[in-house]
């Protein structure tokens, strides 16, 4: 057997192509799937040896299997094996069912596409990320008709919001693969989840995107466990690029967690990346075309998708062509923004076309020239780490500590914000460790979960501000300090200053629990709000809360947050804290140094 | 004579109860202009790392009525009006858009012709959208018979 000889099973394109992992014990395999459709032997999951040995056998049974057969089913592993193997004359059984799948996947380039975050839903901010497969080098203009790979939870919907989360977790959800015509992908992010997208063409080969559509193929309805955290959609994306592009190594820079803009960068390194591409969500074209319109013109943007008829009075009609084109534009485009996850109204669909029938005699004057070039912020490749390590010197009342940090994702109000939505912090697993003067450590603080979501309302968008937050913290009660365990939200509203700042205000909610009281778990209410200012690599917040707790105990915080920015992946914070917590209060001033990676 | 051809490449089966079942929400109404967008279901973390929520095949794709279908069908424009029909009739109104150029690539107009399908389009606005209640299918019978009747055009409709 020459198989035998060379080991081939040991080789990385096999371990590869039937997604083995180093088992627990040294030199045992485990394959990411169980799904006995992708093995030929019984163990093949766990034997990688035993699988190349009934692949090879299976690929010797009667043609008259067809699109059973072990050929037109794994079509890559064949591909492979012919390159490695004098295989001889093999049965030629008619694979139909893949020729048709060839015959319609015409790829010869691959794109990896960034669905971005979605306005006040920080939780998007980790990403998510497909591929997309075209037939020719720039698309032909069709992208649309190009395919997308999406490795998915096949989630039932009726799951509630723990259960779902408990199973995302544990890997209760079966993941898969589907490909899929893009345009759907793009009405599904760009309009439905109002997300920008950006595209990333990838420079694989026309025959290393050949291998990774034969090993989709392979994958056809074959079920991965799906886990949120490490084995989720952009880890699968991964491994499908390591198939591509033998050599490459992607997926073992992500043995716990693979956030999917962190995948997007692993990719960049690799060199796999030739450009980029912004595809404005249906939100980012309506502001850009809200932009277009006068300001005194903005209440009738409104009016317009209420009473089409407006556009016959003399106010209106008397507007030079190009404004009137563009109120037009803008109001169809904001009535049709504000029916998204509605169910067709037949009136507003009247409406609509009312407007559509403006703008088309109207058309002339929008030429392309008109729609000036969406100028997109910082792709999110461009942001800050996910990781950050912070140093911190504090001086509070008449001591000094040290603290050291380590938050393992993601972003904060303050942060350098380019390739992140203003206003969206969310940060999960942050921890401080404090160091004494005299030597002793202890915790800081903990925060689990703690989700900020500041979007700003207008006329034309009314998105609520909200706010949740758990985990230890430090209060101090009946003149000593408590480490307290604690779950705290608000809900309210912000509004934008200019471009860069922000207002806001929320009203707030808390639940701790807290030795220092008689009653240890004690329910608050408060009201907090704040200003957040953006002036080039300097960002402050100021911040004022107040709270009154259920035993009558009252606090107040006021805090200056400023956070300036050295490099991508460098900052210096300074914070000023004042906190009152009856009957004393306390002054609180750090300076922190925070690397990301 | 190009065409786009199509199939379903797969229909999950052990998935079976959570595919879209043909009657679903993008049925029937589906084609019908300026649908509203069926709602997301919004997960505290679940956009975290996105499930697919619901329809899971590992194929496509749209009959003449916007459901899910396991048979072959001829990928031509005419799915392709019937899936789009919103950004469709926009990209028509203004004469330029990306679902305009798809509906072209997709009945196999060339390069050098698309600038003629996309003002045909939007000169015949009123043609193909005679009302905001037009069906997919009606649309796609008005494009193709302004097609035939084009010199530069016909050759792409049978």
């Amino acid at each position: 057997m020459q198989a035998q000889s060379l080991e081939l099973w040991t080789q990385s394109e096999w371990v590869n192509l039937v997604h083995y992992k180093a088992g627990t014990w040294p030199g045992s395999w485990r394959s990411a799937t169980e799904d006995p459709r992708f093995f030929l032997a019984d163990n093949g999951s766990t034997d990688p040896r035993a699988e190349l040995q009934a692949t090879l056998a299976a690929f010797t049974a009667l043609a008259t299997l067809a699109d059973d057969h072990a050929q037109c089913r794994f079509v890559a592993r064949l591909a492979w094996l012919r390159s490695k193997l004098d295989l001889g004359d093999l049965p030629k059984p008619n694979c139909a069912a893949y020729q048709a799948f060839r015959q319609e996947v015409q790829a010869r380039h691959a794109v990896l596409v960034f669905p971005s975050y979605y306005l006040n839903s920080p939780s998007s901010m980790f990403g998510h990320t497909l591929l997309r497969l075209d037939p020719d080098e720039d698309g032909g203009g069709s992208e649309y008709l190009s395919f997308a790979v999406n490795f998915g939870a096949m989630v039932d919907p009726s799951d509630n919001g723990l259960f779902y989360a408990f199973n995302g977790l544990t890997g209760n959800y079966p993941g898969q693969f589907e490909v899929d015509h893009y345009y759907k992908k793009i009405r599904e992010y760009n309009t439905g989840e109002n997300r920008d997208i950006w595209e990333y063409p990838l420079n694989l080969t026309p025959p290393e995107t050949e291998r990774l559509v034969q090993h989709l193929w392979e994958l056809k309805g074959v079920s991965f466990a799906y886990y949120f955290f490490d084995e989720n959609c952009s880890y699968r994306i991964l491994e499908l690029l390591e198939i591509a592009r033998p050599g490459i190594d992607l997926t073992s820079g992500f043995p716990l967690t693979a956030i999917p803009i962190d995948t997007v960068r692993a990719v960049a390194r690799t060199g796999l990346i030739q450009g980029k591409h912004f595809r404005p969500s249906q939100g980012t074209v309506l502001k850009q075309r809200l932009a277009a319109v006068p300001d005194a013109l903005h209440d009738t943007v409104i009016e317009l998708g209420m009473a089409p008829e407006r556009l016959d009075d003399a106010d209106l009609q008397a507007l030079d062509p190009k404004t009137r084109a563009r109120l037009i534009d803008a109001a169809y485009k904001y009535l049709r923004f504000t029916q998204t996850g509605a169910e067709r109204d037949p009136v507003v669909a009247q409406r609509s076309f009312r407007l559509l029938q403006a703008l088309q005699r109207h058309a002339a004057e929008l030429s392309q020239s008109d729609v000036t070039k969406l100028e997109p912020g910082a792709s999110p490749d461009l942001s800050h780490g996910s990781r950050r390590l912070a140093l911190g010197l504090w001086n509070e009342e008449s001591h000094d500590y040290l603290t050291l940090g380590l938050r393992l994702s993601l972003h904060s109000l303050q942060e350098n914000r380019a390739g992140f939505p203003i206003g969206a912090q969310i940060n999960l697993g942050n921890f401080d460790l404090r160091i004494e003067d005299d030597g002793n450590i202890d915790m800081n603080r903990f925060d689990v979960v703690d989700i900020l979501s500041l979007s700003p309302r207008d006329a034309f968008f009314k998105p609520l501000s909200w706010a949740i937050q758990t985990g230890v913290d430090r209060q101090w009660t009946g003149s000593r300090e408590h480490r307290v365990a604690h779950v705290n939200g608000g809900m309210g509203a912000t509004r934008a200053l200019g471009a860069n700042n922000l207002l806001y205000g929320l009203t707030t909610a808390r639940l701790e629990y807290n030795h220092g009281y008689d009653t240890r778990t004690q329910p608050a209410l408060g009201l907090r709000g704040g200003l957040l200012l953006n002036a080039g690599p300097l960002t402050v917040n100021g911040e004022v809360a107040t709270e009154k707790f259920a035993n009558g105990e009252a606090r107040t915080r006021v805090e200056l947050r400023h956070n300036l920015r050295l490099s991508r992946q460098q900052a210096l914070h300074v914070e000023l804290q004042w906190r009152d917590q009856q009957p004393e209060h306390t002054t609180n001033i750090g300076l922190r140094y925070q690397y990301y990676y | 004579m190009k065409k786009l051809l199509t199939g379903i490449l797969l229909v999950a089966s052990s998935s079976a109860a959570f595919a879209e079942a043909p009657g679903g929400p993008n049925c029937g109404w589906g084609n019908m202009l300026f649908q509203g967008n069926s709602g997301i279901v919004y997960h505290f973390l679940a956009s975290t790392t996105n499930g697919t929520s619901g329809n899971n095949t590992f194929g496509m794709t749209s009959g003449t009525n916007g459901c899910s279908t396991s048979g072959t069908l001829t990928y031509g424009g005419k799915a392709m009006v019937t899936a789009m029909m919103d950004e469709f009739s926009a990209d028509v109104a203004v004469g330029e858009g990306e679902a305009l150029t798809a509906v072209a690539v997709a009945y196999g107009v060339a390069k050098e012709d698309r600038a003629a399908f996309a003002s045909l389009a939007n000169q015949n606005f009123a043609v193909l959208f005679p009302s905001e209640s037009v069906t997919a299918d009606e649309v796609v019978a008005n494009l193709e018979a302004l097609m035939k009747a084009d010199a530069q055009l016909s050759q792409y409709v049978i």
